[in-house]
Order: structure tokens, then sequence, then C-alpha cells
């Protein structure tokens, strides 16, 4: 490549700097986006200039390549730039700011005095660009640039501008850091400068003036803390997020520094997009047998962005390339996308639906204030070893934000936000809990039968109203957990009970369970059809070592990924039209559940499910509106989770309890709180009852059948499990 | 030989010769010349000399972050001429008294290359270790073969033509220099903070310290993967001045992490590696990237099915008699995961043997380790006990202070055996980091996978690592087969001496046969037919006519121990003998599961 022209360049800068300009579109006036910024500049009201690589490629495409081939280079020249053109800026006279603006004035001052314009000057002694610099110069990468991961950035990156995505691991404080060390003779008091573009620097020691060097004095400098400059200097160290580490390897780390106003941005834990220049560490002066060899990198940091606050960042890297648009817009996709939900697990295509209508969401309503959640909570009930966990787990991997945690082992922090005393400050904080770091996410929740009441009952405020209340050591306050609840519950006996109700065999509260939009139970019963496919599946994987061929190929978790992203910016409308439609719907629903003895409930929270459920579908549909369709597989899916529901109470429908059922009955009663209950207590008070002992045997085998309690071996006692 | 170029010995010779990458690989498949190259682990570090020639077996436990070097750079000497010197291959700049490196020469080329943290293969027992030592080549006759004369007149004539003959004036330099630095290091090291060297060697098992090397590799970098066998050849690195205790550190804004990255190399030694071989396996026997003494081919091999025959009496010998217990211990012995899907790791066998009789079982657990410690190549005893679970660190965990994969008891290469003694666990409490421990434990049961706990998020690492769980009743750690022995009485009372027969038994040349043997049918191959496939499908559907209870974990199991029994006998593919004794023995397992006392039978 040809060396570029630098002196061109800089004029080229010039002109964009000062002509560049944007139609606003409100009165369609011409904005000067950067005259109006040095402006701000020259009168110390703004410190920071932010140059958009965008903009100079509109102005000079050339010239906005060469900017992020050799960044730093550019950087200057811009900088330089801008320093010649600042005073034609001033409007007014501008008041010093602090103690370096003064300084600088008195020396401008002393020098238009005292110097003679023939005379040349030794280089040292006169003012350095760098000290009259009151202002930053900042890139912003183009809007096509992409964030790398930081194990693709390699060596041919140095000197260029690059756009990396990490973690915060580390940081330092914000520290001073000198960038024009000023001396001051003991001599002849001559004022010496010296630049300072390392992490360290060799102070100078013989005064270089004239008069010294001519007399030989020798004379001593002294540093001047008052007259030299210093920048806010932090270093960050970053390291690769989990989604960006490849099977087997462990997450990269790079070191950020940042100067200026870029300092204090992040903090450990914090998610962020970092643009700057990634450049090799000058260290001076020691330890040349090895550090000669090698050379560190660090990147200069230009921008710096928390993706924890501002989540459209990232949705640059989700664009999807045409043929995967292709791919996803084939006909089946909506049962295809279902399917690539844990593809290992067989069947339950309803099941796995629902939850990939809970990924995508609803949307948000705030109709006058009230504010209506869109997130969709599952709740998923079954038998054990009916791969609840598994598909669990594969949603907490799927969704870009989540949180796994079973009831019974969220330790410490648990469900709820904490509140923690530093032991440095002894300052009270809060901790996160999993509901709050899922904030606009998935929290997954296993076993959550065996959750404990304390996060239960939060839980109850998180699902409907998508905070959480803390008052805890004298902090009171409410933070948000927009999130989607997937939970997974056993059954309270061992099996599902098909003799009780839905309440009694999770043991939640009915006011728990109305706020999940589907409850589904997921049953394990012998079919010879299921069985064999189930073991075709299974001996195909032992076999083969892979998944069997499905109809449709299973989608790349990552294109699910962008594509769920995609979906979620959509916001689809309800049309007046249905609105008919969705009434009837819903009324029709609390006519059945009126007339039948149902199991479940039917309240107006179904409505508003059925509401989140068809919008979740249009937004898959990546469509701006709920079409009649929509509506209808919402209603097929909650006739489903219904279905799957009471249709294990079919069989037993218009029997009365039989005598077992009421034998049990009594014996729960018996036993209280207590776990065991002796047998010749339950004898006596059956037989009060009017039961027959035989009778009260077989209730104690059924029973134990079902694993609800034991019997100990000499028969004499009962123990629930 | 098909070569007849010898392998250089110091990265001189490497750039002096002017080898491609291909031609060094070529030379290094020769695996005569593999072999004779002396095992750093074995061999002690002063009789090796820096920038030499050798070989370092181990696991990779960490790898660091990629460094920028200079590949090549032109140093400017005081009279103005000017020279290309090598960095690739070492640590230090090369330079004589008087040179400079120019920095800014249009001449230098930047290179990447990465470290690895690589420690001795955790866990490899004892005979392993005598094995892979006597493999070993001798250092006397390394030593001889360097100085031999072809080599070094040919080196001589080399570095003749190059006009290399300052370097033979500052080698002298360079040594002085090494020296007054050590004398200087003694100074700091006792005044400077420093890490312990426990921490800096990093061993996964405390008790059991491992070698640690960091390895510098200059190519394919995401070929390596952590947890992974590895046997590197490349050049010794050990010049003093690579300690970070050595470094004028003013001016660090983290003290620990440079120490963390600069170990003293005596300690930590450095390899630059260029050949390299990743191991199947840990066990020496059947190695061959050493050099097995001759005797060892010497052997009569007899066949997969006697001494699949003989490795079980002994077994049963060792379970108070029990035949079913010991066809499990045999499969759980040659166990591996073998597929991996999404979310299931097919092939685990991890075995709990309950039921142990109570009044022998205080010495019962570690005797029947010291007969398996003498069976397989890597393999880890590991107490339960409340201290032990409460204080041991077991999953590896990231310390940002040094920026270090602190590692953990369950950081284990492919195929160490795991024998957790459950018995040794008393009633009390367990902390947070208890309950973390058998979480840990659980997870790497479950799905062969190892999370990694890196503070703002965990990674799990596929792991390989067969667990068997010993206990008096179930286990509360899950497992995939529950296998209660029968102890017969008799059996219980003559254990003592059974288990010395066992020992006597057990002669050197038929401990070589069973531990070829298990490594052997561990990586065998195994088909299942499409008509056995068949057979099998429909069992299943009877089975779960049968009994609503058995599942989808109950095929994958019946799968499992069919393949194990299959292999164990020599078995290239399934048939319906095997299936119908694996469905056979899981029926007796189950009904012995249903005998135990009611209270023990929580599952299943």
């Amino acid at each position: 490549m040809a060396r570029r022209d630098y002196a061109q360049d800089k004029e080229s800068i010039k002109t964009f700097l000062s002509e560049f300009c944007k139609c606003n579109d409100e009165d369609g006036k011409k904005e000067f986006v950067y005259g109006s910024q040095l402006v701000k500049l020259a009168h110390r009201e703004q410190v920071l200039i932010t140059i958009d690589l965008d903009d100079l490629a509109e102005f000079n495409e050339s010239l906005a390549e060469a900017v992020i081939e050799n960044c730093r280079r550019y950087a200057s020249i811009f900088s330089d730039v801008i320093a010649e053109l600042l005073p034609s800026y001033k409007q007014q006279e501008v008041h010093a700011k602090d103690a370096l603006d003064v300084y600088i004035e008195h020396r401008l001052m002393m020098d238009a005095r005292t110097r003679n314009p023939m005379e040349q000057r030794d280089e040292r002694n006169s003012f350095p660009a760098e000290l009259m610099k009151r202002f930053e110069v900042g890139f912003k990468p183009q809007s096509t640039e992409k964030a790398h991961s930081i194990r693709e950035v390699k060596a041919q990156h140095i000197g260029k501008l690059v756009t990396v995505r990490g973690i915060v691991t580390r940081c330092t404080e914000v520290k001073p850091m000198m960038v024009v060390a000023t001396y001051t003779c003991d001599r002849c008091g001559s004022e010496t400068y010296q630049p300072v573009n390392s992490l360290s620097f060799t102070p100078v020691h013989d005064c270089p003036s004239d008069d010294c060097r001519v007399n030989k004095a020798g004379g001593r400098l002294y540093l001047q803390t008052r007259g030299s400059k210093f920048i806010k200097f932090q270093e960050l160290k970053i390291q690769e997020h989990s989604d960006q580490v490849p099977v087997g390897h462990i997450p990269r780390t790079m070191t950020v520094l940042c100067r200026g106003e870029v300092t204090r941005m992040a903090q450990p834990g914090d998610h962020i997009v970092v643009s700057g220049v990634f450049l090799p560490l000058v260290r001076s002066g020691f330890a040349q047998m090895i550090q000669g060899l090698l050379s560190e990198t660090f990147l200069q940091a230009h921008r710096i962005i928390c993706i924890n606050k501002n989540d459209e960042i990232s949705e640059k890297d989700a664009e999807l390339s045409p043929e995967e648009l292709e791919e996803l817009a084939q006909d089946d996709f909506y049962e295809r996308l279902a399917t690539s939900l844990a593809p290992e697990i067989y069947g339950h295509l309803d099941v796995k639906k629902a939850l990939l209508l809970l990924l995508v969401g609803g949307v948000d309503k705030r109709p006058d204030g009230m504010k209506i959640r869109g997130n969709i909570n599952i709740c998923l009930m079954g038998d054990p070893g009916v791969a609840k966990s598994q598909l669990l787990g594969y949603i907490s991997r799927l969704a870009v934000r989540s949180q796994y945690t079973t009831g019974r082992g969220s330790s410490g922090v648990g469900l709820t936000a904490a509140v923690m005393k530093d032991p440095l400050t002894g300052e009270m904080t809060l901790e996160g809990g999993a509901l709050v770091l899922a904030d606009q996410g998935v929290c997954c929740i296993d076993e959550f039968d065996k959750m404990a009441d304390t996060d239960r009952t939060a839980i109850h405020e998180v699902m409907e109203q998508q905070t959480i209340s803390i008052a805890k050591a004298g902090i009171m306050t409410t933070l948000n957990a927009r999130v989607s609840i997937l939970a997974a519950a056993n059954p309270a006996f061992g099996r599902y009970n098909p003799r009780r109700t839905v309440e009694q065999n999770i043991q939640l509260p009915a006011a728990l369970l109305s706020r999940f939009d589907l409850l589904w139970l997921i049953q394990d019963k012998p079919d010879r059809d299921n069985d064999l496919r189930l073991a075709k599946h299974i001996t195909y994987v032992h076999s083969h070592s892979k998944q069997p061929p499905t109809r449709v190929k299973a989608l790349d978790m990552n294109l699910m990924r962008r594509y769920i992203n995609l979906c979620k910016r959509k916001n689809p409308t309800i049309p007046d039209e249905l609105t008919d439609y969705i009434v009837g719907a819903y009324v029709e629903l609390r006519r059945e559940a009126r007339n039948q003895k149902d199991m479940t409930f039917t309240s107006a929270r179904n409505l508003l499910g059925i509401l989140r459920l068809s919008t979740a579908l249009a937004r898959l549909r990546l469509s701006d509106r709920v079409e009649k369709d929509d509506v209808a597989e919402a209603l097929r899916l909650l006739e489903m989770s219904k279905d799957s529901l009471n249709q294990i109470h079919e069989h037993q429908k218009g029997h009365v309890p039989n005598t077992s059922d009421r034998i049990f009955a009594i014996v729960r009663e018996l036993a209280g709180s207590g776990k065991a209950v002796k047998i010749a207590d339950i004898m006596d008070r059956c037989t009060t009852k009017g039961f027959k002992p035989d009778q009260v045997d077989k209730c104690i085998d059924d029973y134990e059948e079902l694993n609800v309690w034991q019997v100990n071996m000499g028969r004499t006692k009962i123990t629930f499990m | 030989m098909p070569c007849a170029m010898d392998l250089p010995t110091t990265p001189d010779e490497l750039s002096a010769q002017s080898m491609e990458g291909t031609v060094l690989k070529d030379l290094l498949k020769d695996s005569s010349r593999w072999h004779s190259i002396p095992l750093l682990n074995y061999t002690p570090l002063h009789k090796l000399k820096d920038q030499t020639l050798v070989r370092f077996r181990g696991m990779i436990q960490d790898m660091m972050d990629p460094e920028i070097y200079l590949e090549r750079y032109e140093v400017k000497s005081s009279d103005g001429s000017k020279r290309l010197q090598d960095g690739k291959f070492r640590d230090c700049l090369r330079l004589a008294p008087g040179e400079e490196i120019d920095y800014n020469a249009e001449g230098n080329v930047h290179g990447e290359r990465r470290t690895l943290f690589v420690v001795s293969v955790p866990g490899l027992n004892d005979w392993s270790k005598e094995h892979e030592k006597q493999c070993a080549p001798q250092m006397e006759l390394v030593a001889g073969q360097a100085q031999s004369p072809t080599s070094v007149a040919k080196k001589r004539t080399l570095e003749e033509q190059e006009g290399m003959d300052v370097d033979d004036t500052d080698e002298g330099t360079l040594k002085r220099q090494r020296l007054e630095k050590i004398s200087g290091t003694e100074v700091a090291s006792a005044s400077a903070p420093s890490l312990g060297s426990e921490y800096l060697l990093n061993s996964p098992l405390p008790d059991r310290p491992s070698m640690a090397c960091m390895v510098k590799v200059y190519e394919d970098f995401d070929a390596y993967q952590l947890n992974s066998l590895v046997d590197f050849v490349g050049f010794l690195s050990v010049d003093p001045s690579l300690d970070a205790a050595t470094l004028d550190v003013e001016g660090y804004e983290s003290l620990s992490e440079l120490q963390a990255a600069h170990p003293s190399p005596f300690l930590i030694p450095r390899l630059h590696a260029f050949g390299v071989k990743v191991l199947p396996h840990a066990n020496p026997l059947l190695d061959e990237s050493l050099r097995q003494p001759p005797d060892a081919c010497e052997d009569p091999n007899p066949s997969q099915l006697t001494v699949h025959k003989d490795l079980r009496m002994l077994l049963k010998l060792c379970l108070f008699d029990d035949d079913l217990a010991a066809e499990y211990l045999l499969s759980h012995l040659i166990s591996t995961v073998y597929s991996r899907t999404d979310m299931q790791s097919i092939g685990k066998f991890a075995l709990n043997l309950c039921n142990l009789p109570k009044e022998s079982v205080q010495e019962y657990t570690t005797k029947l380790y010291q007969v398996l410690e003498l069976l397989l190549p890597a393999s880890h005893y590991l107490p339960m006990t409340l201290d032990l679970m409460n204080t041991a660190a077991f999953a590896p965990k990231k310390d940002y202070e040094t920026n270090k994969l602190v590692s953990g008891l369950l950081q284990l290469a492919p195929h160490t055996h795991l024998v957790l003694d459950e018995t040794s666990l008393q009633q009390g409490k367990l902390e947070a980091s208890g309950v973390h421990a058998v979480q840990h434990l659980a997870h790497l049961i479950n799905n062969q996978e190892l999370k990694c706990d890196f503070q703002y998020y965990h990674i799990d690492y596929q792991a390989n690592i067969p667990v068997l769980v010993l206990s008096e009743g179930r286990s509360m750690l899950p497992s995939d087969f529950v296998v209660p022995i029968n102890a017969d009485a008799k059996a219980v009372e003559l254990l003592d001496e059974s288990l010395k027969a066992a020992h006597h038994y057990l002669q050197p040349s038929r401990l070589q046969q069973f531990r070829k043997y298990l490594t052997t049918a561990r990586i065998s191959p195994f088909n299942v037919s499409d008509e056995h496939t068949e057979m099998i499908q429909n069992d299943f559907v009877d089975m779960r006519k049968a009994n609503v209870k058995s599942n989808a974990d109950d095929l994958h199991g019946l799968l499992v121990l069919s393949r194990l029994l299959g292999i164990a006998r020599g078995k290239e593919s399934l048939d319906k003998e095997t299936w119908q004794l694996a469905t056979e023995f899981e029926a007796k397992r189950r009904q012995r599961l249903q005998s135990l006392p009611k209270s023990a039978q929580t599952r299943n």
C-alpha cells in the first residue's frame, strides 16, 4: 500500500471537522455536528469529542479506512487539527476552570512578553502541544463493525481500531497519569517540559536551557507538580464471555487501558463492548533479557459501552444472513424451531412450542400507567425422569440471559436479592439473587415445589408485577425483575397421583399456580408406539454416537438465539376485529370450566395469557399484527395444557372418592404435622368411622406402592415420605 | 533410518540448519528418535542443560493468554554492524556485550505463541511412574550422544559457514551473567513477598504433587484441550532470569500476577515445543511414544477371554466372593465415555458398591483400593470425610489476582479412576463449600462434566472420569449402577486371607497382562447390528409393559452394560447371549436392591 500523504489528510480532516453537517430531520436545517462541538471544546464546556467513523466514511471513505488501519497516528493528527482550529471557534472570553488553565494562560502571557520572536529555543523549553490541549479525541467505530471476541484479536490487528466484547474481571482505581512533566531549574529558573507517552518515564535531571549549558552551571531540574499535566487513568482486565469460549478452552483475557473520559465506565462483572486501538505495550528499561523478546499488548480504549445497561448494542451481531433467513422462512418453521429445542429429548412437541413462545415472549403493555407483563411463565410438572430438568437446562443455555437454580439448592443469595455487608467498608449493599440477575431474561427454577417459603412469596410479586421489593437490614427498595419464569416441579408424593388435584399433587397454592400462563403435566405412561420410538432413538444414539436424523434438521443453537432476538424486536398489536373472537373464546372457556369439574382454574389471567401467547406467536412470524391463526394456536396450546392435566382424571370421572382415598384422608389428619403414624392408631380411628380392617390394609398397601409413605418391617408404623 | 538428518539439539542448531517445520515433523515421526529424547519428568533438572532437547508428558492444566514475541530481530553491535537473530524457541534475547536490539528495524518479524501450563499426569500410580522411568532414556546415554564426534563436527562446520564465531565467545559472558543473577535471586526472593511453590505448581491432587512445566507452543493453538494428556518435545529453557523475583517490579500493577506468570524456572521449567503427541490414555505399557523395555514384549499374550476370567476371579476374591459385583466392577474398570451428544455423555458407568459388611468395612475400602491401584495406570482414592469435603478444593477456580486457574481435586486426566469412600463420612455439618463439593461430584457423575468457576460464570469442561463409590448403605451421590454386595459370611471372615492371596496371585507378569487388558478393552470398538437393535427395541417395549417404572434410563443402562460385558469377553459386536446376560444381571441387581432395607430405598 502506498504511503498516505499525511499533509493532505490533515487538510481534508480540517475540512471535515469544519464543514461536515447533517440535515436535521425536524426542521430541515443543517446541523454542523463537529463545528458545534468545537465551539463547546473551545469554551471548555466539553472535553471529549467523538468522531463517528460513519460520518467520516460518508465524507471520505478512504480516510475512514486509513483511520481504522492506523488509528493512533490519526488520533494525534485529529488532535493537532483541532488544536489549530480551536482559537477560531472561540466566541467569548473563557473563564479559567482549574489551576492548569491559569497556569497555561500565565505562561502564554509571559512568553509573549519576553520572547524574542526570532530566537530559536530548545525544543524542550517550548510548550509541548499536549500541555495546551484541554480536550480528548475518541473514535466511534463504523456501525457495520462487529464486536470481536478476544481470541479473534491477533498480532495483525496491532495499531488498528478493533471492537471487542467481554466481561470486566478487574479494574484498578482511577489514578492520575502524567502526560507532560514540567521541571524548573534551580539555577536559571527556566522551565523544561517533557511529554510522557508510556507508562513510566525517566525524569530529566540536567537543565537543557541555553543559560545553563553555555555557563556550565550544572543546574538541577525539579519536578513541578502544579505545572505538569495529568490525565485520569485506569486499567481494566476483560475476559471472554462464556459463549465465546470454544469447548475445552480457557477464556482469554485482555488488558484495556482507559484514559481521560473513558475511565470509570465499567466495573468488575460488567459486560462491555470496547472499541480501541490494539497496541504493544512499551515497558522501558528493565529486564531486557526476557521482556525485550516479548511484547505485551493492550487495548487503548476509545469508547466503552456497558451492555448490561444497553442491550441494543449486541444486536448488531444478531443480523441474520440471507441464507439463514431463507432457511428459517420455510413453511414449517414453527414446528422446526420447536423441535430444535433440546433435540435430544424425544417428542413433547407442544411443550417445546410453549417453551419457544416463552423465549420469544409476549408484548408488554402499559395502558394508563397500568403495567401488564408480556413475559410468559410456564410450569412443567411430571413424574421423575421425564426430562424436565434437561428441558430447563437447555432453555437456560439457549436464552441470552438466564439463570438456572434449583428451589432446594439455591444457597446464600437464593432467588431474591440479599443484603450483604461489605467487609471492607462496612457498607450494606444489595446483592442480586437469581431473579434480579435474570432481569430481561429467563429464570429456570428446578424443584419449584421444594423452594423456601420466603422465596416463593417473592415470586408472587415477580410473576405479576415484575419487580422485587426488598426490606432487609434497613434497606428498602424495589428492583426490576422482568423475567419469564420456567419452573419444574415434582409431584409431592414421588409420582403424580391421579386421585388428587393439581394443588395437592404439587403442594403449591392456587394463587401461585394461576400466575403461570401454562401448566404442563408431562406424564410417563407405557404406550407401545411411543416406547418403541423411544427405544429406537436411544439405541440409535448408542450405536451411532449421534442424534438420529429427524424429518426436520435441528437448527443451530446460535442461529436460534439470533432469530429469537430478532423476534423480540417486533411489537405486534392485536387488531380490533379480533377482539370479539378472543372474547368469545374466553367466555366459552369460562363456561366450560363452570360446567365441568375442572382440575385447573380459569380466570381473567387466562385471558391475558391468551393475549401474551398470541402476540408471541405473531412475533415469531416477525409480523406486526396478530392474526386469527395466532389466537387459535394460543387457544390450542392452552387447551392442550389443560388436557394434559385433565386427561388422567377422565377415568375417574363420576367416581365418588373410593374407600382408600377416604382412609388416606383420615391418616393424613391423624398424622397432622408429624411424619409417622402408628398403624394401631389408624386401625382404631378407621374402625370407629366404619371401615373394615382389610380395607385399611389395602389402603396402606396402595399408598405404599405410590411411594406416599413407607411401612416399617414390623408393620407397626407408617412414615410419610 | 529413513532420514539421515539428526534432530537439532538446540535452537541454535535448528536455526542454523534452517529446517522447515514439516521436515522437523517428519524427523519426529521416527519413534526411535522420539524415544531417545530425555524425559523431563524423570530427569533431575541439574542433569539437563539449558536450551537442549527434552520431552515432557502431562496433562494440560491451564492455558495462558498468547504472547507476541520477536520471531526474528535485528541486532546492532557497537561497531555499527547488523545481524539477524532468531527469537523462536527462546525466552531470552541473545545479545553479545555491546550489542543492542533494534526494535524499529524493518526486518523484525513478530510471532505469536501460547503458553500451556502442563502438570505431570495427576494420580498416576506408582507402577506407571516406575515403568515410564524405565522407558526413559538414561541421561548418560544422551550426554554421550550429544557429544558424539559426528554431531559436534557438523555443528562446527555449520557454525563456521554461518560465520557465527561470535556466539562462542558470548556463550561465556552469558553464563557469567547468569551466575551473577543467581546470587542476586537468592537475596531478592528472601525479601520480596512471593507466592508459595505449592500454589505455583498447582497440583490437582495436593497430597500427590505433580511436576509442572510451562510449555510454549507455536502452532495449532486451538488443537489443545484442557485436561488432555500430551507428550511434548522441545527445547528446555531454565534461564534464571526468567524468574519474576529477578525482575525489576517497579511500575507493575499486579505483582502477584507477574509472579504467577514467571515462576522460578527451577521450580517450573519452560519448554518450547515443536513436537506434540496427544496421548489416548495414560497406560505406559501400551504407549508407543515410550521405548518399551525389550522383556516387556516377550510376554506371551493370552486371549482376552482367559485374562477376563482370571481378572474376574481376582475381583471376586476381593469382593467377598460376589460374582455379580465382580462383573459390575470389571465393567466399571473398562468403562469410558465413548460418545457425547448435546446433553448426554454415553458410556459412563458410575458404580456404587454398597452394603459392604459393617464389621470389616474400615480397612476394607483401602485394601480394595490397593488392589485397584495395582491394576489401573491412574487413579485416586478419596475418603469422603467431613473435613475433606468442607475444606478441599474440588473444582478448579479462576484466581483473578494471579490470573491462574487454581486446580481442584476433580481436575483429572481422562480415564483417571476416582474412588470415593463414603464409609469414612461421619455425621455432622456440611458447610457451604461442602455442599458445593457434593454438587460438583454429582455433576461429574451425572454429566461427566467438570464445572469450572470463573466467578462471573461457569464453564463446563468435558471429563471422562469413572467414579466408584463405596458405601455402607446406598450412597448419597447419584450413580448409574447401584450394586449391593451379597457378602458371603465365610468370605467376610476370610477377607484378610483372600486379600493376601490376591496380592500373591498378582505376580508381575500377570499384573502386566491385566493392566494391558484393561486399557485395550477400554479403547476397543464395539458394534450393534441392526438385527440386534430391533431385538433390543422390542425387549424394551415388553419391559415397559411389565413394569411401568422402567424408563429410558434403564435402557441406557442396559445398552452400556451389554456393551461392556461384550468387550470384556473380547467380542467386537453385540450378540444375543451378551444382551441376555446384561438383562439377567440387571434383573438380579434389581432384586438385590428390592431386598435392601426399605428405609434406604428412596429411588428406583
